[in-house]
């Protein structure tokens, strides 16, 4: 990946790699006096001492509790019946990891690590946006600067699930399929759709097999004779597979993250009739959309986007995206909109296209800086599509 | 000799180690799977999470209680309340602890020889969405001990006798099961463990010839917040 970088010197002698790193640096700055404008504006008896810590809402409560004190025993101790184990334990960790050593505070912490993990996201995304400056500023925008960055620079995981889906895509693509697994693995710790990947990576080999004219009778032979790709599947699921074997040790039930979801009230249902019952909650009032509606929507934008992926024979990147949309919403639309805009191909290919006119462009770049202190603000005012 | 058709010999280091990270990987994947199919949990964790045949999930809690005193369900006696709930209970918010799936518990430790008592509720039926009446039927110790419906919306203090003998059979403890059968949902495909019935304002358990409880006023503990002056 930092051979990507090593490129000649651009028109005027500064070196690409100077522009790569700076673009993303200059957007996450921005960014940061944008949110705390908003924070300011919008938060709980906001103050400059007061953030990054007043930009935590919602789940990301839930990830500073468990990176400050581990996952809860059976019985829960606290008020409520639902433990924390559905959350997954990678990004906790590394940010738990940094706090028990430095005893900052762990916010600072996880804003800089989510603000340094876009940044290398982005990097790592320069080659599969085939090196288009214009798609990499609006990318840079949009993690670091853009209407969805309090996902990308505070304590969620999505930052760190769009880095690893970024490093596997371009593994993929030299047709490294250890370090896909490797990657894949640490995926598949992060967040539960993660481990999906795992048929990407089976799609992507399949496909790539098939494009060297090789017959399927000859596969078995293949695959003895070069068994990565059976590495590779094997190594996929091991981040869940490790905490899975940590839960049993700690509490007994290796399946307790996904068990747990009775707790929460998710009821595994047809995913279809939940968009539908979203998309026709129509609002008691006036037109603006329902919290329903929108993400129901955002869902709608998403398999739209897969749909386009598929038919630029893009399958592995298809498969895995519409796996991640499909599986959350049998569950309902809790936090959709979140986990579209993580859904790394889906926001490559929604970026690509809007770099494609320097019109479009420019006006999505200031439409992306403009959101950013909107959809924060709405984010402290709780406007619940975004949580 | 194409590559596709090559030995593994010619490159075996390489083929060697990677097969034996193969079997590592899948030895400790098979393991885990099989620690997966064989949790070694509690009933209760398996009644609630795995079999899922019950709304209830079991707290352990004090069960510390004054006979006679009632104990607020408002927001303004927390850990009165929270001394008794062991589960089916959410909140409390500002007009109640709800009910939640379709059992509740409530736990008290009496000490020995209490005689027979009386169990006041007082309770605020959900609005349901069919605007249906609730029905609740109470147990003490596994015994019923009553039952009782409010009209949708409603509220109504409920008393229940609980004989001495049910509490002396067990050292003093007693345990009160909320049974709500017509339990709702209150938004379509809701989760059982979300139906709701009642909010629970207080309780109170006192001796026969007791003053009965007049609500959660009643409630010395409570930490109320009055607008203006008493």
């Amino acid at each position: 990946m930092v051979a990507d970088l090593g490129m000649p010197r651009t028109r005027r002698g500064v070196p690409l790699a100077v522009i790569l790193v700076a673009i993303p640096v200059g957007f996450a700055l921005l960014g940061l006096l944008l949110r705390l404008f908003a924070y300011l504006v919008a938060g709980w008896e906001p103050h400059l001492g007061g953030y990054p810590d007043g930009l935590c809402r919602w789940d990301c409560q839930w990830y500073v509790i468990l990176a400050k004190s581990g996952y809860d025993p059976f019985p829960v101790p606290e008020t409520i019946d639902a433990g924390n184990w559905a959350f997954f334990p990678l990004f906790p960790m590394i940010i738990g990891g940094l706090y028990a050593l430095s005893q900052a505070d762990i916010m600072t912490i996880a804003t800089g690590v989510s603000i340094a993990f876009s940044i290398a996201a982005a990097l790592v995304a320069w080659p599969l946006l085939e090196r288009n400056i214009r798609a990499y500023t609006l990318y840079c925008a949009f993690l670091l600067c853009g209407p969805f960055s309090i996902y990308f620079t505070s304590f969620l995981t999505e930052v760190l699930f769009v880095l690893l889906t970024n490093c596997i895509m371009l593994a993929l693509r030299r047709s490294n399929y250890i370090a896909a697994g490797g990657f894949a693995a640490l995926l598949s710790a992060t967040r539960i759709v993660g481990v999906f990947m795992v048929f990407a990576i089976v799609v992507q080999y399949l496909a790539e097999y098939r494009q060297k004219g090789e017959p399927w009778r000859k596969l078995p032979a293949h695959l003895w004779q070069k068994p990565e790709i059976v590495l590779a599947v094997l190594l996929t699921p091991l981040g869940l597979f490790g905490y899975m074997a940590y839960l049993h040790f700690y509490m007994g039930d290796a399946l307790a993250f996904s068990h747990v979801q009775r707790a929460w009230g998710r009821v595994p249902g047809n995913p279809f009739y939940y968009l539908w019952m979203a998309l026709t909650d129509w609002p008691d009032t006036g037109f603006w959309p329902s919290t329903n509606q929108w993400l129901g929507l955002s869902v709608v934008v998403g398999l739209g986007a897969t749909a386009v992926l598929a038919l630029r024979r893009q399958y592995a990147m298809a498969l895995f995206c519409l796996i991640c949309l499909i599986v959350p919403l049998s569950l309902g639309l809790a936090s959709m909109l979140r986990f579209v805009t993580a859904l790394s191909p889906i926001v490559l290919v929604v970026i690509t296209w809007l770099a494609r006119s320097r019109l479009i462009y420019a006006v999505s770049l200031l439409g992306f800086v403009a959101a950013d202190y909107f959809f924060t603000t709405g984010w402290l005012q709780e406007w619940l599509p975004l949580v | 000799m194409s590559s596709a058709t090559r030995s593994p010999a010619g490159f075996r280091p390489r083929w060697l180690a990677v097969l034996a990270l193969i079997v590592v990987v899948a030895g400790f994947e098979l393991y885990v799977s099989w620690l997966a199919l064989h949790p070694s949990v509690t009933d209760n964790y398996r009644a609630y999470y795995i079999d899922q045949t019950t709304t209830c999930l079991d707290k352990p809690v004090s069960g510390r209680y004054t006979l006679g005193q009632t104990v607020s369900f408002l927001p303004d006696d927390p850990p009165g309340a929270w001394a008794l709930r062991v589960c089916g209970w959410d909140g409390p918010v500002g007009d109640g602890t709800h009910s939640i799936g379709t059992r509740s518990m409530l736990h008290f430790m009496l000490g020995s020889a209490p005689g027979d008592l009386i169990l006041r509720l007082q309770m605020t039926a959900i609005m349901a969405p069919d605007g249906r009446t609730q029905r609740l039927a109470v147990s003490g110790n596994g015994v019923l001990l009553g039952e009782t419906t409010i009209g949708n919306g409603l509220t109504k203090s409920a008393d229940f006798a609980v004989p001495a003998s049910i509490i002396d059979a067990s050292d003093g403890r007693l345990d009160i099961a909320l049974d709500y059968p017509t339990a709702t949902e209150m938004v379509p495909h809701d989760s059982d463990t979300h139906y709701r019935s009642i909010k629970l304002l207080s309780l109170q358990l006192r001796r026969p010839g007791d003053p009965p409880s007049a609500g959660a006023q009643d409630d010395p503990l409570a930490q109320r917040h009055h607008a203006g002056p008493d």
